[in-house]
């Protein structure tokens, strides 16, 4: 059976009741185990969407069913929880604690999330695995994040977020950073390694040129219709 | 939880410089806060037990308070004497134990000249009834003996067998010194954290002999009388500045004071050296409290600072929030965080300034001397505890503000920061 990774239907959100609406869709579905290209303009609510997918924020009509789980019916600290036990993020940029070494960031997830921990087997294992598989050398396991540079943070960032093979990875424009010819060589490996995990990907970019990497490709308008 | 808790530690072992430093300031308040408490309580102690075992200071009419503050502190001058007969009659009373005159008017070097009888080392009590000690040598005896405080050995570095004059009222005046009529030492007192360190005690007789050939307070010009013929002189004071009384029954005490003061002869006042001294503390207490004031006033800055300290350090943690939150930290964990970090720095700059005060207490008893100070208390008492309580309440407090900002910027922000 093919389920839906992320089911979103007649999605309504505002940041303050009384302001605009700053996001509505009416239907959005990725399947599991395909990658999914989010792409729009800047105020399009791009990262409203990942918030929401997320469970930080919540909608205010509208459903959001992560792998059959209506992200609604969960309390605050239920959506906490599911987060750090089904999702995976790359960031931007600054996706790492700069104080802490490559390996224990690497490591983070398997340390708030149990399921994560025994999914990913031995831990430490799987994270030397994962950064040999992003190109990292093994020489850089001990190494601060801080003194990384910005493509290989990237790398390490993606290790991370696949750490205990989430049932989702977000990654919100984590090439932009990026200069063009290393973004392809990322988003190459993350998607392989996505793969690789079982995870469904929700890539969120401005850069409409990277969609041929995906499955499925989907536009956030910017002004949205009341 | 526990995962976060390790986090926390690492990132603020990170920030460990902007965290020492708040930390040394609530220290430093901590400290301020509690030696201030500690000195103000060891000062309200040793001025309270100045003069203890007494039951009446008596002197020429006066305010009670002035009474004390001449004849217990030696501060001041008495307005008025108190004629020798008179005392020799209110002591003849039978429900007089003891009493001990006291004379002064003379200095040293600065430091008052008392002058009174070998009795006076028997009767004076100080503290908790504590009698004076002889650090070395013994009282008075012959007319040009003198006995020092402590301090007076000390700072002018003075042994028994040592010569020293007198001046003649607080030696201010060129030319008042009783250089014809030397003193020899013959003991020192051990510290008492009193007046009594301050004072070089003689014999009655010996302010009687140095005064033989002085009229109106200077001496007569072409008219001197030696030493060592003093002897041939009737040496029994015609006034003396105060006494003290002790009774046989403390109940009579109301009885005599009253009898006293209705005295016919001339007009005296009989004080309970308790109740003056606490008159007198009242006087003082202005002063405790702009200690209090500044000791809070700091305390303040130090929070202050503690609050700054949060508050910038907010924007550069909120990636750090973020990647939090992506792991699957909630709001509440962001302000738990918070709350957590300033706990803990005000308690422990609790704990470094109640240790910071305790060596010093230990180790610094020395130094409190000089300032005429008892050694300070080193155990902790509610009081105290009840201070620390309130530094560390305030602590959480202050931090309040910047814990509620973390924890309403992490939910703005969710799991990208908009910086």
């Amino acid at each position: 059976m093919n389920a839906a990774a992320i089911r979103i239907d007649d999605l309504a959100f505002r940041w303050r009741p009384d302001g605009p609406l700053c996001l509505t869709l009416d239907h959005l579905a990725v399947d599991a185990g395909k990658s999914l290209f989010l792409h729009g303009p800047s105020g399009a609510g791009k990262s409203t969407l990942l918030n929401l997918i997320g469970g930080v924020l919540l909608p205010e009509r509208g459903r959001i069913e992560v792998f059959g789980q209506p992200l609604g019916q969960l309390s605050g600290a239920g959506r906490d929880a599911f987060r750090a036990d089904h999702l995976g993020f790359v960031f931007q940029q600054f996706n790492l604690l700069p104080w802490l070494s490559v390996l224990d960031n690497v490591l983070l997830p398997c340390r708030f999330s149990r399921r994560r921990a025994d999914r990913a087997g031995d831990p430490a294992v799987a994270a030397k695995r994962l950064l040999a598989a992003l190109d990292l050398d093994a020489t850089l396991a001990g190494v601060p994040a801080a003194e990384l540079s910005v493509g290989q943070q990237q790398r390490v960032a993606a290790a991370r977020a696949l750490i205990g093979r989430p049932e989702i990875l977000i990654a919100d424009e984590p090439t932009s950073a990026l200069d063009t010819a290393r973004q392809d060589a990322f988003i190459d490996l993350l998607l392989a390694e996505a793969k690789a995990a079982g995870s469904t990907v929700v890539f969120v970019s401005h850069d409409e040129r990277l969609a041929v990497h995906f499955d499925q490709k989907f536009a956030l308008t910017a002004g949205v219709q009341p | 939880m526990s995962a976060l808790l390790r986090l926390a530690l690492a990132s603020a072992w990170n920030r460990r410089l902007s965290l020492g430093l708040t930390l040394l300031a609530v220290m430093l308040a901590a400290t301020l806060l509690l030696s201030v408490e500690r000195v103000r309580q060891a000062a309200r102690d040793g001025f309270a037990q100045s003069v203890s075992g007494s039951d009446l200071i008596v002197g020429a009419r006066t305010s009670p308070v002035q009474l004390v503050l001449y004849s217990v502190f030696r501060l001041g001058e008495a307005t008025n004497n108190l004629g020798w007969d008179s005392y020799q009659k209110i002591a003849a009373d039978p429900a007089i134990a003891w009493s001990v005159p006291l004379s002064l008017g003379d200095s040293h070097r600065g430091y008052p000249v008392l002058g009174t009888t070998p009795g006076y080392f028997v009767h004076f009590h100080y503290g908790d009834r504590q009698p004076l000690r002889f650090a070395a040598g013994t009282a008075f005896a012959g007319i040009f003996d003198a006995v020092l405080g402590a301090e007076v050995a000390q700072r002018l570095g003075y042994r028994v067998g040592d010569k020293i004059t007198l001046s003649h009222g607080d030696g201010g005046l060129p030319g008042m010194e009783h250089e014809d009529k030397p003193f020899t030492v013959t003991g020192v007192l051990a510290p008492t954290g009193t007046p009594v360190d301050r004072t070089v005690h003689v014999g009655l007789a010996a302010i009687e002999a140095i005064h033989l050939d002085w009229i109106g307070g200077a001496p007569v010009p072409g008219f001197a009388i030696g030493a060592e013929v003093v002897q041939k002189f009737d040496l029994t004071p015609k006034t003396i500045t105060a006494f003290m009384v002790g009774l046989h029954q403390r109940g009579e005490v109301f009885r005599i004071q009253r009898r006293i003061n209705q005295f016919a002869d001339e007009p005296l006042l009989a004080v309970l050296p308790g109740v003056a001294l606490d008159q007198l503390w009242q006087t003082v207490g202005v002063v405790e409290q702009a200690l209090q004031t500044v000791s809070w006033l700091v305390l303040a800055v130090g929070l202050a600072g503690l609050m700054a300290t949060m508050l910038a350090g907010l924007n550069e943690r909120r990636r750090e929030m973020a990647i939090l939150r992506s792991l699957g930290a909630g709001p509440r964990h962001i302000l738990f965080l918070l709350m957590l970090e300033s706990g803990v720095i005000s308690l422990l700059g609790c704990l470094l300034g109640l240790a910071t005060v305790t060596l010093f207490a230990a180790f610094g008893g020395g130094l409190l001397a000089d300032f005429g100070l008892a050694a300070l208390p080193l155990a902790v008492d509610a009081a105290e505890m009840k201070l620390l309580g309130g530094v560390l309440v305030c602590g959480l407090l202050v931090s309040l503000l910047p814990a509620w900002r973390a924890y309403r910027l992490s939910l703005a922000d969710g799991l990208i920061p908009r910086s």
